[in-house]
């Protein structure tokens, strides 16, 4: 018993809790969820049936556990020509900071369960969720690869136009609830007043600029299959790539956290109580489904869409995506002077 | 006379909404076929193509009908068709002869079907299939005995007929093949 008692104690730790198990653990199984969805979406779409041989009656469902296995067994081959510490180095830390900003939102108003104080939590976490994508850049000039280094540069343009629109649009919740604790935040969106229905234009900017951050379809430029192999990624094979991308989904993830904390009620409408499952399994358990359906959104656009050009992705960001951030913002200080939110 | 002036394309001027409209357009053309896909994908080996009759495919040879003029073999433009020499004995006399027979080479063959409209005797005809496996490049060059037998059609044997028809409100929709249809 003592021994289960102490793994259950460690497990539950709320920063173990919310790195291991609700940033690497939860997103994984999301991910492979999600990639299916996303085939399977856009097959159905376009008319075609996506995976389906390997196990006809769910839907070639097993299919990514063989692309996962594949890559796993897929021997590591690393180039004569990198520069072999930073190109080893660059997508493990670029997955170890995408989990990172987990750890700085709640999962529950339960302050004995937060992993650090709460006060500044959307700042910092904001603040951690943008340094992986330097490790990106750094990957592809790592490579030393036409394409890889064209993939990292247009990453570095594509960084200029999402950083400043995804930071002013969460940060327009706090504009809303005068406060930049993601607690607050959660707790004022009660009784159904979502930050979505009162502020659209912010969370419609948020969505964009998370698809721009995350290489979501439309703006699907950094790793453009067609014009540069795979960005950045070009030289990377077997279990490395499968880091990167994991790191690419795990971002995508931790950013739908951030939207659903901000803009969907966070655990609501649960109300955490007393307990390690009622206090804080249970409302995970809610964020990471909003954060889910958040992410089958995102995928379901691949269905839709093309790709912008990098220039008209910047021209869109700044010309569109830029205003759309700062209405929103304005909305939100607008809405907090008439007394909309309680 | 005067020629025709060159008019300027001018682009209807397009503002922020009308971007928007055409985003939302595509996403429900999306949400839509998510809801009701139309999928035409044939699951191939579990499902055949029933081509319809007159399909260019294979080639038979009906020796009975040949009159060995040759005509297949020049007119094919490909040089898929050749004459080749067979010796044989006559039945009447019982002399010993050679006679040019039409073999084709499917190695070469692009299905134009000159051959078999050119034909005085029609003495050849187009089977209406296409996915036929050879196991080597040799063995597509067939000889006077297995160009008259039609070839294996192994998809036939597994999988089931469908048909293509074009719809007027859902495109191309496959459809299980009727016996007795054309
Ligand atoms: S179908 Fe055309 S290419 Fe083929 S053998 Fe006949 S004439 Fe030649
Ligand atoms: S054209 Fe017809 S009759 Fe003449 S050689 Fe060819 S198959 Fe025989």
């Amino acid at each position: 018993m003592d021994v289960i008692d102490v793994i259950v104690k460690i497990i539950t730790w709320p920063p173990l809790w919310q790195l291991v198990v609700l940033g690497l653990v939860a997103p994984l199984g999301v991910v492979v969820g999600i990639l299916w969805f996303e085939r399977k979406t856009a097959a159905r779409v376009q008319r075609r049936f996506g995976p389906l041989h390997v196990s006809p009656r769910i839907g070639g469902a097993i299919q990514l556990i063989a692309d996962l296995m594949r890559y796993a067994f897929q021997e590591i081959i690393i180039p004569k020509t990198v520069d072999k510490g930073v190109f080893l180095i660059a997508p493990l830390t670029a997955l170890v900071l995408s989990i990172v900003p987990v750890v700085a939102v709640p999962f529950t108003s339960v302050s004995h369960y937060w992993p650090i104080p709460m006060e500044y939590s959307v700042l910092i976490s904001l603040a951690l969720s943008t340094i992986s994508a330097i490790f990106i850049v750094l990957a592809g000039w790592a490579s030393n690869n036409k394409f890889s280094i064209i993939g990292g540069m247009r990453e570095a343009y594509m960084i200029t136009a999402y950083e400043l629109m995804i930071i002013l649009a969460i940060l327009s919740v706090s504009a809303m609830t005068t406060s930049y604790n993601f607690v607050d935040v959660v707790l004022a969106q009660t009784g159904g007043k979502w930050f979505i229905i009162l502020n659209p234009l912010a969370f419609l900017a948020a969505f964009i600029s998370v698809l721009m951050a995350t290489s979501g379809f439309p703006f699907e430029i950094p790793e453009s299959e067609n014009e540069v192999v795979a960005g950045p990624f070009t030289e990377y094979s077997g279990l490395l790539y499968g880091v990167n991308m994991g790191a690419a989904y795990i971002k995508r993830f931790v950013y739908s956290i951030f939207i659903t904390l901000a803009f969907l009620g966070g655990w609501l409408p649960y109300g955490p109580g007393d307990g390690f499952i009622s206090g804080y399994l249970i409302p995970s358990l809610v964020i990471i489904v909003k954060a889910t359906i958040l992410m089958a959104v995102f995928s379901f656009l691949r269905a839709v869409y093309g790709r912008y050009r990098l220039d008209q992705a910047l021209d869109f960001a700044w010309k569109l995506l830029f205003p759309l951030a700062l209405m929103g913002f304005g909305l939100g200080l607008l809405e907090a002077y008439i007394g909309l939110i309680g | 006379m005067v020629p025709p002036k060159p008019v300027p394309k001018t682009k209807p001027r397009r503002g922020i909404f009308h971007a928007f409209k055409g985003n939302l357009e595509a996403l429900m053309i999306g949400v839509k076929y998510f809801i009701d896909p139309k999928r035409f994908t044939l699951i191939y080996p579990k499902e055949y193509n029933k081509l319809r009759e007159g399909y260019r495919g294979f080639i038979v040879l009906i020796k009975q009908k040949c009159i060995n003029c040759a005509s297949c073999a020049r007119i094919c433009p490909a040089a898929a068709m050749k004459m080749i020499r067979i010796p044989e004995v006559d039945e009447k006399t019982g002399k010993q002869k050679v006679k040019n027979w039409p073999v084709i080479d499917y190695r070469r063959c692009i299905f134009c079907g000159y051959c078999v409209d050119v034909c005085p005797t029609e003495a050849l005809y187009h089977v209406p299939y296409h996915d036929v496996v050879y196991q080597n490049m040799a063995e597509m060059y067939l000889d006077l005995e297995s160009f008259q037998k039609p070839p294996e059609y192994k998809a036939a044997e597994e999988g089931i007929p469908v048909r293509y028809i074009v719809d007027e409100e859902r495109g191309l929709v496959k459809v299980p093949y009727k016996e007795g249809e054309k």
